[in-house]
């Protein structure tokens, strides 16, 4: 590996200007080999525009793009030789078998590999000669999956690989991402699901309008700025004891129980539990397990336990000072 | 017809193989090729082939000679029924002749298939190459050329062209040949002996017999032998056609290698 290989991806002062915005401002990337890095933003954020950057389908304003040691715009052959991309936006040949479709990737970049067993490790292999165009969102998205495997990519660039996906779809990708970065590669991904990135990724980067306003691991992120999950849990029992039980329980950081309103409530909603309910905001979803544990030992039994993460938009309220004026919760 | 026999005799049937393809390739050329490039950028499926190991130029090419080899394939077949009942009906052909107008057709056939493909390039929307393609080249350059030469003409030179006694213009001729049918016209007529003009060759043969006046332009009718001005020789037909094929191609090139594709 010369020196100029040291970064799987480099971008510096990457910029692409449209007529009225900015949708990439200033990027500098550096992506070590054998990371898997998640590109984390919300919708509009320039995640796939930075992409396309990437891939040389769109061309920079201004700033370098280096991938392997190559520019993707002079080198494009070598370097797409070396890569996989899972596109956004795409769409398939609709008259053509998911079998077509990995031929024409392995027979172009001269792969040894075989449809069956490719298709195998996205969960498609018995849709292999069914045509692309009676696939759903899933099927496309796992397929499409499949052609950026072929010819074992030393760089794989995933476009929101886990949307569209059923839960067993989600295990599936993120299998098949692990296994590519055990063989060795380079795995860059974007998603603005917090909660995909987190189960994932080495690295994070956080993209907003154009610009990374933060990155590292999840450890370093979550401490620069307080980034919690919120656990509901509804009790069979006194909330307000469940509550003082778990508030100065490590990986807590803040404990409410409807205690100011119960007064206010009627029958229906006693009946329904709402009044039973047990809001704590902990530090990650490893404390779960502490504070159910704990409150069970006084005695409540807990009955069923929600877990939210933090929503992307509080990633932004805490690491850019332009954070939207309203945090939606309900996301 | 009859008079095209008594020229041509067994070498009608290629004449048939120039007459349905004179105006036949450009209409399957812009329907099955105007999608070619825009309609896999707008649904997204361009940027597959985009990530794979290829240069633009490639990808470029590659749609052009697959689309091609694509729309060949069945009108080659065609031709070859045209060639067995064309033999059975008159006779064995001169085989030079034949592979001669073959070749060229396959070039007009390259030719249209360049012009479609670069519109399908150039244009944003799947809409606009149909539109393009069937207004320019299906509709002003094979359908109303003829007319439109004379009316180009006289609004050029002031000169009005009265189609049934055309004057020994150069230009007039040399227009009327320069749009893609006209200028396969002219090669074909060429090399089946059937006069130097841009119209089918049934119509030419038809023209310059002595004493007949219709309105097709030949240069045999219109100049004396030794006036007759270099430009309008045939050969310079394949010349009009080369152009054809690559000024388009070389423009969509470079607006396809340049900007984004995403």
């Amino acid at each position: 590996m010369s020196q100029e290989e040291y970064h799987a991806i480099k971008t510096e002062g990457l910029t692409k200007q449209y007529s009225s915005e900015t949708a990439v401002d200033d990027l500098s990337l550096s992506i070590t080999p054998g990371e898997i890095y998640g590109f984390l933003g919300p919708n509009g954020a320039g995640k796939s525009t930075t992409i396309n950057l990437l891939m040389d389908f769109t061309r920079p304003t201004s700033g370098t793009i280096n991938i392997l040691g190559e520019d993707p715009r002079n080198d494009v052959v070598s370097v797409h030789q070396r890569v996989g991309v899972l596109p956004d936006d795409f769409s398939l040949y609709e008259s053509r078998t998911g079998r077509e479709h990995l031929r024409l990737f392995i027979d172009t970049k001269g792969a040894n590999d075989e449809p069956e067993d490719l298709l195998e490790r996205v969960g498609l292999e018995d849709s292999i000669d069914d045509k692309a165009g009676d696939y759903s969102r899933g099927m496309s998205q796992r397929l499409a999956l499949a052609m950026a495997l072929v010819g074992e990519p030393d760089v794989l660039i995933l476009d929101e690989p886990f949307s569209g996906l059923d839960p067993h779809g989600v295990r599936k990708v993120r299998k098949v991402v692990h296994e590519e970065n055990d063989r060795g590669a380079t795995v860059f991904f974007s998603s603005h699901v917090l909660g995909q990135v987190k189960l994932v990724c080495d690295q994070i980067g956080i993209l907003n309008e154009g610009c990374l306003v933060a990155e590292g691991t999840l450890e370093e992120l979550q401490a620069s700025a307080s980034i919690n999950t919120e656990l509901k849990l509804t009790v069979d029992g006194d909330p307000k004891r469940a509550a003082q039980a778990i508030d100065t329980l490590e990986g807590v950081i803040d404990v409410s129980a409807p205690e100011d309103q119960i007064d206010e409530q009627t029958e229906s909603e006693r009946q329904n539990h709402v009044n039973k309910t047990v809001t704590a905001q902990i530090i990650s979803d490893e404390y779960r397990r502490d504070v159910i544990d704990t409150i069970e030992e006084v005695g409540i039994s807990v009955e069923d336990t929600r877990i939210k993460d933090p929503s992307i938009e509080s990633i932004f309220v805490a690491h850019t000072s332009e954070a939207p004026a309203e945090v939606n919760s309900n996301d | 017809m009859y008079i095209a026999w008594e020229q041509l005799n067994s070498d009608m049937t290629i004449g048939f193989i120039q007459y349905s393809s004179e105006l036949l390739f450009p209409l399957a050329a812009v329907i099955l090729g105007y999608r070619a490039i825009v309609a896999e950028q707008v649904s997204g499926s361009l940027k597959f082939i985009l990530s794979l190991p290829l240069t633009r130029g490639e990808i470029l090419l590659g749609k052009f000679v697959g689309r091609t080899i694509g729309i060949a394939i069945p009108c080659f077949l065609a031709f070859g029924i045209i060639t067995v009942i064309g033999i059975l009906q008159y006779g064995l052909f001169s085989p030079l002749r034949y592979l001669g107008v073959l070749v060229i057709t396959l070039l007009y056939l390259a030719v249209l298939v360049s012009v479609v493909t670069s519109i399908s390039t150039l244009v944003n929307r799947t809409a606009t190459a149909a539109a393009t393609l069937f207004i320019g080249l299906i509709l002003i350059f094979e359908i109303a050329w003829e007319e439109l030469v004379t009316v180009f003409y006289y609004l050029m030179t002031g000169i009005q062209v009265n189609r049934l006694d055309p004057p020994p213009e150069g230009g007039l001729f040399l227009l009327e040949r320069l749009s893609p049918s006209g200028a396969y016209n002219t090669i074909t007529n060429w090399i089946l002996d059937a006069g130097n003009s841009a119209s089918i060759h049934s119509q030419v043969l038809t023209e310059i017999q002595p004493g007949s006046t219709t309105n097709i332009l030949a240069v045999e009718t219109a100049f004396s032998p030794e006036s007759v001005p270099l430009y309008l020789h045939e050969s310079v037909g394949i010349l009009i056609l080369g152009l054809w094929g690559l000024v388009p191609l070389t423009i969509a090139y470079y607006s396809f290698n340049k900007g984004d594709l995403e």
